[in-house]
């Protein structure tokens, strides 16, 4: 970096003006967090900033230890730490999912945490911020990944629940985010059916409804009766489609939503007979049009595939550098 | 190619047998008879095109893409067609191209240029799961879980052909499978084809029961010994063929039982592995299984011998209608006119009663011999597995108590219970040090798996992805047909067929024996 007031540390990415780390990987003093997934928004930090969404989901997920002190912020308003101007800026990822904004002697580094640029309504839309520096996630950057219209794939399992009725569709997402922007997205297909969720996912569920985003009616499957499955739709954590939890699933179709899905060496990996292609995360072509809308002097690539982007934009002579931040984990991994 | 492709993302996604043939069934259904053909000889892996190879692939593919993408590309998805189909840029017209069209069009490149820029065109106006579709189909090997057998019995109940014919008749029509589907209709065979130079489905036995021995009449059996070897044909003719038990050719394997002659006799009986006169064990022959070419290296430290106990076919003339004894007749002079090294005729063996059979089964305890064989003598030679005839009488299993070791998840039906066990027994009387000596995970009931997988879950020491390593406390009986040396082993010991027999809750870890005694029941 040519800035020398932003550096890695053990912990994560730290500032030292503002002495404050972005998303730690370890306890800190003091920590802005992007976002509420688990490997950016982790328990135990003395204080926290963030958005209102990002602080009240953390407290949601770990009790009253999720920190000390607990600081939230509007998205676009400015805040003076110690010489450093910062701002939250949307990154259209999740609920409360923001991109940080510093700014310290007239340098400018923005932070993505997680971004997508594809509509989500149950989340602010990424903004495209200019500065010096962009520091972008690479979770799907390889030009393999282009993920297919959203609508197009939330219809096959419309397609596939009309057809194989006497099924029950046991439907993996990931708890934050997904599911609930998966739920709009077959209530927008007038999909108007109850949705039975894994108990996993229905506090946070809850708390999308009570920000008031429409997901239609939800049920805790423990209320059904074994014998009651077929022809339902069962939302559930990826990790619970191969659980012992799922064995009570005896006629069923077995379904992932996630932007892996579109490598058909993962499906098989998975045992999964329905994939649906939607991702939370910008692909290949979303990352290199949001650099090149932004058009950084410099690029740092924080986590994901960061091998293929920074060969590609070298070859196309922009200034970048890997960050290699650990602790960050694949999507729905 | 669209109904193609989406026959390679349906068998993908369903790992099932029985519903890899409904789909396959649907999916032929759905062809004209012409297709069809071509369909078959690709999906039994029969089709290939020299002119082009996986190289050629990656040259194309790199001239759209640099060449760091396109390898950082491939390691992630590593399939090559995969990763193509994903990086060639995408097409904007939606474009189609038939099937039979590109397979027809594809017959008539003779230089690998001109099919080159033939399938670049082809690739800019059609979908990445058709160009997927191509590449499979190009450089062979679908990797889709389609075996032959599977393809047997789709087609079973599409035309008027049972399992026994499409076996017999199979590779009268492969490679290209010309004609196939109207004989499987029900026409008659294409007349270039002659009969006895096919696959002959086997003669299969019985299990033997003890109660049989009140009923059978004894001096109505011959009795031979059961090798542990894998059942083949070998059919003698202008060519030449080695079949295995389900009709699949493996003349590549073992060349060296390949015999021409213009007349045609078909024998059956056990391949082994025999060195300096004596017999080797399975391990020594798996070492020979599966191979399309065989090096000499191989061929030297693993010659196989034929064991023929049967004869279908002698100079031309049909030898299933006769009896017992008078096949084993035709065999033996047929062995003696054939005059070669490596096939000898599997000996009768002496018997008075009941007694002696006992005997001599449970005192087969040789690594190569399984058990005994007990055929009736005037049985003709009968395609399946006709009642009364043949009766296989294999010696009792080992039994050893061993220590559960490592536990590890099971697929299908299993998978999320800990259903594959590795077992083990102290390495000397300090009762300290575990060795791995097999994995079992059959012979347990349903309502055993459960207590099984609820003890590795309260008893797991550390976990490496799927696999668990547990306390050195359950103690399992496990049965295994024999045990020999290995090398491959870090115990030195390989047992066959280990499964569970019993397991002993109560019994204390520190009673089971250490790895000599093991090594002692080798002979």
């Amino acid at each position: 970096m040519n800035n020398n007031w932003l550096i890695k540390k053990k912990e994560g990415l730290y500032c030292i003006p503002g002495d404050f780390y972005i998303d730690p990987i370890y306890p800190v003093n003091s920590a802005l967090i992007t976002h509420s997934h688990t490997d950016h928004a982790r328990p135990g930090n003395k204080k926290i900033l963030g958005t209102s969404d990002t602080i009240n989901i953390m407290e949601l997920r770990y009790g009253n230890n999720y920190c000390q002190y607990s600081q939230k912020i509007e998205c676009g308003k400015l805040l003076k730490i110690r010489g450093v101007n910062i701002k939250f800026i949307p990154a259209g990822h999740i609920l409360g999912s923001s991109q940080i904004y510093l700014e310290y002697k007239g340098e400018i580094v923005v932070v993505s945490g997680d971004y997508k640029r594809r509509k989500d309504i149950t989340c602010d839309s990424f903004e495209v911020s200019k500065c010096h520096t962009f520091i972008t996630e690479a979770t799907f950057g390889l030009p393999i990944f282009s993920h297919p219209n959203d609508i197009h794939e939330t219809s096959k399992l419309i397609k596939s629940i009309s057809e194989n009725s006497d099924y029950c569709h046991l439907i993996g997402v990931y708890a934050l985010g997904k599911c609930q922007r998966f739920i709009t997205l077959l209530r927008k297909l007038g999909f108007d059916d109850v949705i039975y969720l894994h108990g996993a996912l229905m506090k946070i569920s809850n708390y999308y409804i009570d920000r008031k985003i429409d997901l239609g009616e939800l049920r805790n499957i423990s209320e059904l009766k074994t014998s009651d499955y077929s022809n339902k739709l069962v939302l559930c954590p990826p990790s619970s489609l191969s659980d012992r939890w799922s064995q009570r699933f005896r006629k069923v179709i077995k379904g992932f939503v996630s932007g892996w899905m579109g490598i058909k060496q993962r499906i098989k990996q998975k045992n999964i007979q329905l994939p649906i292609v939607i991702s939370d995360h910008a692909d290949w072509n979303e990352i290199l049009t949001t650099i090149e809308e932004i058009s950084p002097e410099k690029v740092l690539v924080t986590h994901g595939r960061e091998e293929g982007l920074l060969s590609y934009l070298k070859q196309k002579k922009v200034t970048c550098n890997a960050l290699n931040l650990i602790g960050f984990e694949d999507e729905d991994d | 190619m669209i109904k193609f492709s989406k026959l390679l993302d349906d068998l993908l996604l369903n790992s099932s047998k029985k519903k890899k043939i409904k789909i396959l069934k649907d999916y032929f259904n759905s062809l004209e008879t012409n297709e069809k053909e071509l369909a078959l000889s690709i999906l039994s892996k029969n089709f290939s095109t020299k002119l082009i190879k996986a190289n050629d692939i990656k040259i194309m593919i790199k001239r759209k893409i640099s060449e760091d993408l396109f390898s950082y590309s491939y390691d992630y998805v590593g399939d090559l067609a995969e990763t193509f189909s994903l990086l060639w840029p995408k097409s904007k017209e939606k474009k189609t191209i038939s099937f039979f069209c590109f397979m027809k069009s594809i017959e008539k490149y003779n230089n690998k240029e001109s099919l080159i820029n033939f399938l670049e065109k082809t690739f800019d106006n059609i979908s990445s799961n058709e160009i997927y579709a191509i590449i499979k189909i190009l450089t062979g090997g679908l990797r889709v879980g389609v075996s032959e057998g599977i393809l047997k019995e789709c087609l079973v109940e599409q035309g008027v052909r049972n399992k026994f014919e499409i076996e017999e008749y199979w590779h009268a029509f492969s490679p290209f499978f010309k004609n196939f589907f109207c004989w499987l209709n029900g026409e008659a065979l294409p007349n270039d084809i002659n009969e006895k130079e096919l696959f002959h489905s086997f003669m299969l036995s019985d299990t033997f029961d003890e109660n049989l021995i009140t009923k059978l009449n004894i001096k109505d059996y011959v009795c031979e010994f059961k090798w542990d070897g894998i059942r083949a044909q070998i059919v003698v003719s202008n060519f030449g063929k080695i079949y295995s038990r389900n009709g699949e050719d493996i003349t590549n394997s073992f060349p060296e039982l390949n015999i021409t002659s213009n007349k045609v006799s078909v024998i059956d009986g056990e391949l082994v592995v025999k060195k300096n006169g004596k017999i080797l064990s399975f391990n020594d022959l798996q070492k020979r299984i599966g191979r399309k070419k065989v090096n000499s290296r191989i061929l030297d430290e693993y010659p196989v011998h034929f064991l023929a106990y049967d004869i279908l076919f002698m100079h031309d003339s049909d030898c299933r209608n006769l009896n017992l004894s008078s096949r084993k007749k035709k065999l033996e002079s047929l062995l003696k006119i054939l005059n070669v090294s490596n096939i000898s005729f599997s000996p009768l063996i002496n018997f008075n009663s009941w007694n002696d059979l006992k005997n001599l089964r449970n005192k087969s305890l040789n690594n190569h011999i399984e058990g005994i064989m007990l055929k009736k003598k005037n049985s003709l030679y009968v395609k399946g597995r006709p009642k009364g005839c043949w009766y296989k009488w294999k010696r009792n299993p080992f039994f050893i108590d061993f220590i559960i070791m490592y536990a590890q998840r099971g697929h299908g039906k299993r998978s999320s219970f800990y259903s594959d066990f590795t077992f083990g027994c102290w390495t000397d009387n300090s009762f300290k040090n575990l060795v791995p000596v097999g994995k079992a995970y059959s012979g347990f009931t349903n309502e055993e798996l459960k207590d099984l997988d609820r003890w590795v879950r309260s008893n797991t020491l550390e976990r490496f992805g799927p696999v668990r390593s547990v306390k050195s406390s359950l103690v399992v009986e496990i049965a295994f047909d024999n045990i020999n040396f290995s090398t491959r082993h870090k115990s030195g010991v390989a047992l066959r067929f280990p499964r569970f027999s019993r397991i002993r809750w109560d019994k204390p870890p520190n009673e089971v024996c250490v790895l000599n005694d093991i090594k002692k029941l080798i002979n």
